[in-house]
């Protein structure tokens, strides 16, 4: 018996819900096998490749390329031949056939009457999500006219913080004033501007500023180099930043405001606050503390290139536990900036300049000097904590040798 | 009474036989006659004759006359006998020759079988049973191939059965002639000469009100009754090579219900069909349908699929079979609800 097989637009998580198809691989009626790539999807934070769901032949392809496409949408379909059915289709292939395109008609028919409104969703579905407490009003269905699918309750209750927030609808009526050039807010920059807008009106953000003298780290970096070890100095901040973290736990923690609890979290992950031409992204050096600098900064070096290049995939921008934002290298002597959330804060690296000192005889010297911030969320700590914490990466990086005394 | 008890015990040794439906339908108001005095039959046909189907072969020629009595062609008027004979203390077995042929007796059944009980406040009670061979699919002709089991489904005060094997043909018309209450007891003609089964030759009985499952499944559950049930096997069997395992039931008893294996199971699958050869509208399977709203509503995984004949009078033989449900129609039903 032949069967159509459909091949959606499936939910790819972080609230993504539409992407771009950039190239197929594939034409109507070329022989796909299973998992082999359909079509390649530029999503809001990366590029996907589909990969065909069953084997056969392609049957219809229904969108060009460059078109978007919201998730749970049908890109193409695949007649697939299923040798196990035979007994069937010897019994009377014909009609078989027929009511499988009746079924499929209805189906289709269905996608598109929603007059109320209504979030659809089975009632087991709804049974799910309301054990997992759950308000299945805030779930993207996946399904057949946007149906809330098991699935999506169980994704959707899985990240319960990048989702849970929906964002106002915007007025559609509202007429504006004819611009003279139209951005599509849309993809990355639409995501950054949730996310953004999330965590300022939810966290009351404080940010303390200090001053890091980098002159003797600076040193050690040349004689690395001479030696052929060429690191850049945020590994050193990064593995200051980590033991600081370690030290004071309430800056790798995450507030639960519905369950009154602070979970501190025992896992050591950085984001790396990265500019790329999309947007802003913050690629993730997972496990921390288990890393060497040396390794950290291969690391780091690999996933901002990646990050230029629009090739992050999902699993490097999850489960960042303590962001950094090393704008340096733009410039810059102070900024504020926004804590990454559900994160409890974030600190910033600006531009280091050659400044005349006073030292302790009173002389003047000339040091290599960064500002430096920590941004916390006021809720779940105080300025003096923060205060205690940069204080702390301070004197770790204004004498790096003491950075080997927390070598493991 | 003596010389039924040595027939029992002789029963018995015998064991077990193969026996098609209709014999074991025979064999079971033999071993009730044996054993009860107080039974007797009624019916057009069915003492000289044996029926128009066979179901009391021989048993006048066993029993007399007096037990096993042929009626003139009038559905009230022995419909009503067998009222007053219940009212009297005896267990009357009327004989329907097809259940299109009830119509007339209607009012015997809605006005006074279904309510003795109710109307002398349980001083009487109605031990009846009514047999009626139902259904399409044996080319009769108009009227013969009636499924109506809705209309008395709707009626309280008698219960509604209907077998599928030879081995619950005997043991739940067994029961029903020993229920105090009147008992429609449906038997779908079409199964009556089909596949043998081990039948025990001694008195057993089968509990009226509940449903078997005939096959354990995980996916979907399909629900059916009487000649519906080799249509939901055959289905479920094609189903199997595509991977989905249905749970298919048997509820054996339409009035009442089983509610706890209905529940049980969509509770488990969530995906339901429901078969059955009667009209759509006013079915049986409406009624379920809202049983499962009522117990399962929060473990629906897909709306609830109905394949029942359509809502026309059953047509002549040349057209029944566009009538009747198919193993296609199930088929199709099964995926749609799996894969929506």
């Amino acid at each position: 018996m032949n069967a159509l097989v459909q091949v959606k637009f499936s939910d790819m998580g972080e609230g993504m819900n539409e992407g771009e198809i950039i190239h197929y691989f594939v034409g109507v009626g070329d022989v796909v096998s299973v998992d082999q790539p359909l079509v390649e999807m530029q999503t809001d934070k990366m590029v996907a490749e589909i990969p065909a769901p069953a084997a056969g032949t392609i049957a219809s392809i229904h969108y060009k390329e460059g078109d978007v496409v919201t998730v749970g949408n049908v890109i193409m379909e695949i007649t697939t031949e299923a040798e196990s059915a035979a007994p069937l289709s010897e019994m009377s292939n014909t009609r078989l056939q027929s009511a499988s395109t009746t079924i499929a008609t209805k189906k289709n028919a269905t996608t598109v009457t929603n007059p109320y409104n209504r979030i659809l969703a089975a009632p087991y579905t709804r049974k799910i999500a309301r054990e997992l407490g759950v308000d299945i009003e805030q779930i993207q269905g996946t399904g057949p006219a946007g149906r809330v699918l098991d699935d999506d309750v169980y994704q959707f209750a899985e990240q319960p913080e990048t989702n849970k927030w929906t964002e106002e609808q915007e007025s559609a009526t509202q007429k504006l004033p004819q611009a003279e050039e139209e951005i599509r807010f849309a993809g990355i920059r639409k995501r950054i501007a949730e996310k953004m807008s999330y965590s300022v009106q939810t966290i009351p953000h404080v940010t303390h500023y200090d001053e890091v003298d980098l002159t003797h780290l600076l040193e050690e970096r040349s004689v690395l180099k001479e030696m052929g070890e060429s690191i850049s100095v945020a590994a050193f901040f990064i593995k200051a930043v980590v033991i600081c973290l370690k030290e004071f736990p309430i800056f790798n923690a995450q507030l639960e405001v519905e369950k009154e609890i602070i979970r501190l979290l025992k896992q050591y992950s950085i984001g790396i606050a990265t500019h790329t031409e999309a947007g802003l992204m913050v690629p993730v050096i997972h496990d921390a503390d288990q890393k060497s600098i040396r390794f950290m900064d291969e690391e780091m070096k690999r996933l901002i290139k990646k990050a230029k290049a629009g090739d992050l995939k999902l699993a490097d921008m999850k489960q960042a536990t303590f962001t950094v934002n090393n704008v340096g290298p733009l410039g810059g002597m102070a900024a504020t900036p926004i804590i990454n959330h559900p994160e409890t804060a974030i600190m910033t690296f600006y531009k280091t300049k050659k400044v005349p000192v006073v030292t302790k005889d009173d002389a003047l010297e000339i040091r290599s000097v960064m500002n430096v911030s920590v941004t916390f969320d006021h809720r779940v700590m105080d300025g003096a904590q923060s205060i205690a914490f940069t204080n702390r990466f301070k004197e770790l990086i204004e004498h790096p040798t003491k950075l080997l005394l927390e070598l493991i | 009474m003596a010389l039924s008890k040595v027939a029992n015990k002789q029963a018995v040794q015998v064991g077990v036989k193969e026996l098609t439906m209709i014999q074991a339908i025979n064999d079971g108001l033999k071993t009730m006659l044996e054993e009860d005095p107080k039974t007797l039959l009624l019916g057009e046909d069915i003492g000289k004759n044996g029926g128009v189907f066979r179901a009391t072969d021989g048993l006048q020629d066993v029993f007399g006359e007096k037990r096993v009595i042929d009626t003139p062609l009038s559905e009230a008027g022995f419909v009503g006998t067998a009222v007053g004979m219940a009212l009297n203390g005896l267990k009357p077995v009327v004989e329907i020759q097809f259940l299109g042929f009830v119509y007339p007796a209607f009012e015997q059944i809605a006005t006074h079988v279904t309510r003795m009980r109710t109307r002398t406040l349980g001083y009487y009670s109605m031990p009846m049973v009514i047999r009626a061979p139902y259904g399409a699919g044996v080319r009769s002709p108009e009227i013969h191939s009636d499924s109506v089991e809705a209309l008395f489904v709707h009626l309280p005060g008698i219960k509604v059965v209907c077998p599928s094997t030879p081995y619950d043909a005997k043991g739940l018309l067994l029961a029903s002639i020993a229920d105090p209450d009147p008992v429609l007891f449906l038997e779908p003609m079409r199964l009556y000469r089909g596949k043998r089964q081990e039948v025990p030759a001694h008195d057993y009985r089968i509990e009226l009100g509940k449903g078997e499952i005939v096959q354990q499944g995980e996916d979907v559950t399909i629900f059916a009754w009487g000649a519906m049930m080799p249509i939901a096997m055959e289905a479920a069997e094609l189903m199997k090579e595509q991977g989905i395992s249905c749970e298919v039931i048997d509820l054996r008893t339409l009035y009442p219900l089983d509610k706890a294996i209905i529940a049980d199971s969509v509770q488990k699958t969530g995906r339901v069909v429901i078969i059955h050869e009667g009209h759509e509208t006013g079915g049986v399977g409406s009624e379920i349908v809202s049983v499962i709203m009522e117990t399962s509503f929060l473990y629906l995984r897909a709306p609830i699929e109905k394949v029942t004949g359509f809502d026309v009078p059953v047509p002549l033989f040349a057209l029944e079979h566009t009538y009747l449900p198919t193993t296609e129609r199930v088929s199709q039903a099964i995926q749609k609800v799996y894969s929506f």
